[in-house]
């Protein structure tokens, strides 16, 4: 009895998962093979729904969108790793200041996503937005755009927006990486008359590999989940026009309808998210395949 | 004692199972119905019915999946609201599982039209009581049209002027709302009925006509020259911009419904507004109205409160419940033969124009090319934005219409 006493305390843990985690996964799985609109007999189709994704009706809306999604993966990859490592670089120098920056890049971050998109949906308004009235105070009314409204801006706005709110996480995440590096290297690099840029790129940054390898597995499938932000600044259309359309959106719309969309169909929409399972799943084991071979370097 | 204490503990029982019998609970998507749901139980417990109506609201969004979850575990409310048909696939999912009740014999529907029924009707059985009616079409400032001396347009030619008239003022004429895709699909539909008319769009429905006719790609064309009048930056404002925007005196016009009236009304309780039809392409063909029947109430089949519930759908379907709606709501009424509240012009305008102009055929809600998938709506939604923005000819537009829709439409498949 004693012997085997831990299995009783992994019970709660164990139901817990497999309450909100196991049953939910596998029972979507099994319903991306019937047509279901979520009440009702549910009618066996086999592979007909992902047919009908992969290479039906469906296929422009879904290949439009795992590209949008692919796009936001470079972007945001770009846009929050190279200027996390930057500024966590200028916090690691010790400028003055360095803790009222943190808490400045940080902030963003503790403001929910949705409240995120509302306010800049506002900010970004074309009549009344602040970030267009500025545009035209000071003389760049011609910059003044519908950020939102026409399809070359709206998706590369939704990402930077995401990327301000999510700067601050790259920074502390590299800066702690930063801190872990032997600062006896970085003295006696100095000593030797290393410059600050050759320090960084000869001895940070190789330290750092592992952490941008992670945050970069992290973000590819944040990427691919992703639908708060599209969804509270441009709806569950993707607009305009579909040119900001990502997996979530696409999923939303199948699975629920609402108002804009008369598309009902719990097993669509299963065969959606069993898909975008397909695409996060093998990254997901890589990335648990890193962590495991640091943990056990450091072990 | 213990006798006394017996009969007392039944006595109890008793009460509380007749005040249980006689409550009601109600579940829909709007908010704006609490107030009408609390007079409707005043206006029943007065006429002598003892019944008390508890109603709860969800959002639109999610009051489908928090209805199918309750109605699949047994505990669904009574009455529930309905989505129209054919369109609403969520309404024939609750028929095919058996759990709505037909109202043929239980309920007198006789105050309804036949067309209105026919929105919520199947094989011979009506399954809800239907509650309002929509009118969508152009909605001007009043003020503004006094001001600047113009009347309401009957022709396209009228419109255009009306908007150079406002344009050469100052004001913007048209406020559009672009960025939430769905009142574009709408705007395009209020259009079709007028330009290019009731008797193309019948055409069309029979198979007859075609998405890619001149007729058709003539009208998108007027469309989407019409862009020149909107606000400018209108490609990234939402309808709820555009009712803060009408509303405030911004713009001198809006495509738009009358349910939005209530949000007008209350950004501004002083706005004063008409409406009138899209106009035709020219004198000859009359214009029509787009009139769509916006819900109705169902009845749960596992309720165990039919004979209330029953008592409250039969209220539900008398001239008595459609005033007190129109009065409350500020919508028109599914109903015929109700008399609009006299402080609300606009309503009663409107009301005369859903019983005695509206189409026959239509393409977007209700409407048989929303019975399938991908339907006109969804290929309006997209493609109109595509057109507005510039990405998409009229032609082009027009195409993908007919391609989309022949996929499936029988009519176009023969």
């Amino acid at each position: 009895m004693k012997k085997n006493a831990y299995l009783l305390m992994v019970v709660p843990a164990v139901l817990l998962y497999t309450v909100f985690v196991a049953y939910p996964f596998i029972s979507s799985i099994f319903l991306s093979f019937f047509d279901w609109p979520g009440i009702g007999p549910k009618k066996y189709v086999g592979l007909a729904n992902y047919k009908t994704i992969l290479f039906g009706y469906m296929q422009p809306e879904f290949l439009r969108s795992i590209t949008h999604n692919a796009i936001f993966f470079v972007w945001s990859w770009i846009l929050s790793i190279l200027p996390g490592l930057f500024f966590a670089f200028c916090l690691y120098a010790g400028l003055k200041g360095t803790n009222l920056f943190k808490v400045i890049f940080f902030f963003p971050n503790v403001i929910s996503i949705v409240v995120v998109g509302f306010l800049f949906s506002l900010l970004l308004n074309p009549q009344w937005g602040l970030i267009n009235a500025l545009l035209k105070a000071v003389g760049l009314k011609a910059w003044a755009k519908p950020w939102l409204g026409e399809i070359k801006y709206a998706f590369p706005t939704i990402i930077g927006v995401t990327q301000w709110r999510g700067l601050g996480f790259y920074i502390l995440v590299f800066l702690a990486a930063m801190i872990g590096v032997n600062k006896d290297e970085v003295e006696a690099a100095r000593l030797d008359g290393a410059s600050e840029f050759r320090i960084g790129w000869s001895i940070i940054v190789p330290h750092l590999l592992p952490t941008i390898m992670t945050l970069t597995i992290l973000k590819f499938i944040w990427t691919f989940n992703i639908f708060d932000i599209v969804y509270a600044m441009e709806g569950s259309q993707g607009g305009p026009a579909g040119s900001t359309d990502v997996l979530g959106t696409l999923f939303y719309r199948i699975a629920f309808g609402g108002l804009g969309s008369s598309e009902v169909g719990m097993g669509l929409g299963a065969a959606v998210v069993t898909i975008i399972f397909a695409v996060v799943f093998p990254v997901s084991l890589l990335y648990v395949f890193i962590i495991d071979r640091r943990m056990e370097g450091k072990a | 004692m213990k006798k006394f204490a017996a009969a007392a503990l039944l006595a109890l029982s008793l009460l509380s199972f007749a005040a249980a019998e006689d409550k009601v609970t109600i579940w829909g998507w709007r908010p704006q119905d609490a107030d009408l749901w609390t007079k409707v139980q005043s206006a029943m417990q007065a006429q002598g019915t003892k019944v008390t109506i508890d109603y709860k609201t969800y959002l639109a969004t999610e009051y489908d999946s928090k209805l199918f979850v309750s109605l699949q575990s047994g505990s669904g409310p009574d009455i529930f609201y309905t989505r129209r048909l054919p369109s609403a696939s969520r309404t024939q999912a609750l028929i095919d599982g058996k759990y709505i009740v037909p109202l043929n014999g239980k309920v007198n529907l006789k105050n309804f039209t036949d067309v209105t029924l026919s929105f919520i009707s199947e094989n011979g059985k009506t399954w809800g009581v239907p509650f309002a009616n929509q009118v969508i079409g152009i909605f001007y400032n009043s003020d503004l049209f006094k001001k600047y001396n113009l009347k309401e347009p009957s022709t396209w030619p009228e419109l255009l002027q009306v908007c150079e008239t406002l344009k050469k003022n100052g004001v913007t004429p048209i406020f559009a709302s672009n960025k939430d895709a769905w009142t574009l699909a709408m705007q395009n539909a209020m259009v079709s009925v007028s330009y290019p008319g009731e008797a193309w769009l019948g055409k069309l429905t029979k198979g007859q006509a075609k998405f890619t006719d001149p007729e058709y790609v003539e009208m998108l064309t007027a469309l989407n020259d019409l862009k020149k009048y909107y606000q400018e930056g209108f490609s990234a404002n939402s309808a709820a911009e555009q009712d803060v925007a009408f509303s405030m005196g911004q713009a001198g016009m809006v495509f738009g419904g009358i349910f939005q009236n209530s949000n007008w009304l209350k950004t501004n309780p002083d706005f004063k507004f008409g409406y009138f039809p899209v106009p035709s392409k020219t004198k000859a063909v009359t214009p029509k109205v787009y009139v769509y029947m916006d819900g109705s109430y169902g009845l749960y089949s596992g309720s165990k409160n039919q004979a209330a519930a029953l008592k409250v759908l039969n209220f539900a379907a008398t001239p008595a419940f459609g005033k007190i709606f129109s009065e409350t709501t500020g919508e028109i009424t599914a109903m015929k033969g109700v008399a609009m509240p006299a402080s609300k012009p606009f309503l009663q305008e409107c009301y005369q124009y859903a019983n005695t102009q509206a189409s026959a055929y239509r393409y977007w809600v209700g409407s048989p090319f929303d019975a399938g998938k991908p339907s006109v709506y969804d290929l309006l939604s997209e493609n109109m934005q595509s057109m507005y923005l510039g990405v998409l000819t009229p032609v082009d537009f027009a195409k993908k219409i007919q391609d989309g829709v022949s996929t499936w439409y029988p009519a176009f498949k023969k």
